[in-house]
């Protein structure tokens, strides 16, 4: 694998059973360690309890913005700033949702390290995963 | 005199012989003639009607052909009028001409040349008509050229759009008021130059056409936002020309296109959810076979059925998606041809709960129906009344406990049938009943989750409760159950 080595656990977070099982298996077949959750509730505690190396968070679940409440609620946190947070969603770029940070006020509010679309190419995650640790 | 329209004539003459010879003479030639015998015959006969020629003798016993003379142009100024005298005299004849005689006809005549000096004063008789006709035309004209102006200016002052109106230097030339409201400028003076005080993107507008004063000039428009207003506008810009042809300034048409926006804004967030929720299912298929196409995966067989088999509910639900997107869309367009018909509301709710009774048997869930006595007739469309109930009969099912029950009550007040639909579900918390007939909008909470929908089917209800002028209210207590309680007009003809 040519991912550094810091990045082995993924914690991945989505309300939709179908594609939490489908990452979970190709993330696995790509040498991950990967924990899921099924809600933003479940997801941050299972933060909290598994210290995990990468976080992806789908950002409609609960609520149409959970995923940046539950970035957020990560990122404050000492063990989230350590590590790369990405929100997931198939919701493109110009659907309204300001999540396509250009401005340091939106940067700000929206503390994720990057946006993966839906279906995750995994290539694209893993390079994502490699700019964070190299940075 | 072949004319089709007679000159008609009319002769005032005491001489019965005359008069009667020369009457003859004319009706011979053609002329329509009237004789009178005396002047003041004559003067009721030429002011009553507008004669094309009159030959009127000087002396006659009662009245002097003069006054004759001019009681007829006094009435008439068009009728051609002769003089005819024996007692040819140079004062006469200036006299005559001083009233408006046309000429001077000495007696006797013969008849020629009578004839050629009617003929002469026939076609003047025209020419003044021709004149008149012409000379009333152009004031009328001025007329209808000056109220069309004050029309047009009248147009321009109260449309909507604004309308400026700049000269080759930049000056204002004209505007009015809803060009400073629609720029959201409180004041802008004519003869000034005002490009300095008009919003950058109008400026830059005006220019282009400033800047290349040719004749081939196109028009130009551009969409701005006025920032502090939450206005949007449209500026239009258009070459003016000279009557010569050459480039004399601009005309710029501001419109408020502020509403337009809102509604593009609306559709396209509309668009885009739309397009979330079509892509979210499509993913999930393709995720399944991307793994089991995955020979490096080695999934076992029975997960390959089983992601099949779940591929085939996320498919399924995407069809109903389509379907719901189809119906909402074909009664926003209105395009939908309501057969309205007589429906007894009892017996189409029987048919709904027949229809779900497998989904009813595998929650084991009870129906109670309670129907008030002499039930009023809805006029409505089949379809459109039973998808409202089915969709929240089937809200009631899913969202509901095993073994839970589901209260059916119909009754009436002066104006509305009103059908109360309570399920022992699980209810919504205070939030989310607020956003329930929102697009795409579905209760998610620890105790929904697993129950499929589009999230449509009460937009659906909604759209049909209006369309038919209903209401509906929700009362909902999380984990104890949902009433709705549907409000449908009825046709006071019954």
């Amino acid at each position: 694998m040519s991912i550094s080595g810091k990045v082995k656990k993924i914690l991945v977070i989505d309300d939709d059973v179908d594609l939490l099982e489908q990452n979970k298996i190709m993330m696995e077949s790509k040498g991950f360690d990967v924990i899921t959750a099924e809600s933003g509730k479940e997801g941050y505690e299972k933060f909290l309890e598994t210290k995990p190396d990468t976080v992806i968070v789908d950002l409609m679940m609960e609520e149409n913005d959970t995923g940046f409440v539950l970035c957020h609620k990560i990122k404050k946190t000492d063990h989230g700033k350590q590590i790369p947070v990405f929100i997931l969603t198939s919701a493109t770029y110009d659907t309204g949702f300001k999540f396509d940070s250009k401005t340091d006020e939106e940067k700000e509010w929206i503390k994720c390290d990057g946006i993966l679309n839906k279906p995750v190419v995994l290539d694209e995650l893993i390079n994502k995963i490699e700019n964070f640790v190299e940075a | 005199m072949a004319n089709n329209n007679s000159p008609t004539v009319l002769i005032v003459d005491d001489e019965k012989g005359l008069r009667t010879g020369t009457q003859r003479l004319l009706e011979d030639e053609g002329y329509k003639v009237d004789a009178a015998a005396n002047g003041s015959e004559g003067v009721s006969k030429g002011t009553a009607k507008d004669y094309d020629l009159a030959i009127i003798d000087l002396k006659m016993p009662d009245m002097n052909g003069l006054e004759v003379l001019a009681e007829i142009k006094k009435a008439n100024p068009n009728t051609v009028c002769f003089i005819a005298t024996a007692f040819a005299s140079y004062e006469n004849a200036i006299e005559s001409t001083r009233l408006g005689a046309y000429s001077y006809i000495p007696k006797p005549f013969t008849p020629d040349e009578l004839l050629h000096n009617l003929q002469k004063g026939y076609n003047q008789r025209v020419l003044l008509l021709e004149s008149e006709r012409l000379k009333k035309e152009s004031e009328e004209n001025l007329l209808e050229i000056a109220n069309e102006r004050s029309r047009l200016s009248t147009v321009i002052k109260l449309i909507d759009d604004g309308v400026l109106v700049i000269n080759k230097l930049g000056e204002l030339v004209y505007l009015n008021s809803a060009s400073l409201k629609n720029l959201n400028i409180d004041k802008l003076e004519i003869g000034t130059y005002v490009l300095d005080k008009l919003p950058e993107e109008v400026s830059g507008l005006i220019n282009k056409h400033l800047n290349r004063q040719d004749k081939k000039q196109k028009s130009y428009s551009k969409q701005i936002e006025i920032i502090p207003k939450e206005l949007f506008i449209e500026a239009m810009t258009s070459p003016v020309p000279n009557p010569d042809g050459n480039f004399a300034g601009v005309v710029v048409v501001i419109r408020n296109i502020t509403e337009l926006k809102k509604i593009e804004l609306i559709k396209s967030q509309f668009v885009s959810m739309v397009a979330h929720e079509l892509k979210t299912p499509i993913v999930a298929v393709q995720g399944f076979l991307n793994i089991i196409n995955d020979k490096s995966l080695d999934v076992p067989p029975e997960k390959q059925t089983e992601y099949i088999d779940r591929s085939i509910v996320r498919l399924k639900s995407l069809i109903a998606l389509v379907n719901d997107l189809l119906d909402i869309s074909r009664m926003e367009l209105k395009t939908k041809q309501r057969e309205i018909e007589d429906l007894d509301i009892k017996e189409v709710i029987t048919s709904i709960v027949q229809f779900l009774e497998i989904e009813l048997k595998k929650r084991e869930l009870t129906v109670k129906t309670d129907y008030e006595d002499g039930l009023k007739i809805l006029k409505a469309d089949r379809n459109e009344i039973t998808r409202l109930f089915t969709n929240i009969l089937s809200n009631a099912i899913k969202y509901n406990v095993d073994n839970g029950s589901i209260n059916i009550k119909v009754f009436q007040s002066e104006h509305y049938l009103i059908t109360e639909i309570s399920d022992t579900g699980i209810g919504l918390k205070p939030e989310e009943k607020e956003k329930l007939f929102h697009e795409f909008y579905r209760a998610k909470n620890e105790k929904t989750r697993g129950i499929s929908g589009t999230g449509l089917g009460l937009t659906i209800v909604k759209q049909i409760v209006d369309t038919y002028h209903g209401k509906i209210e929700v009362e909902s207590a999380f984990g104890v159950g949902t009433t709705f309680k549907i409000y449908l007009p009825i046709n006071k003809i019954n």
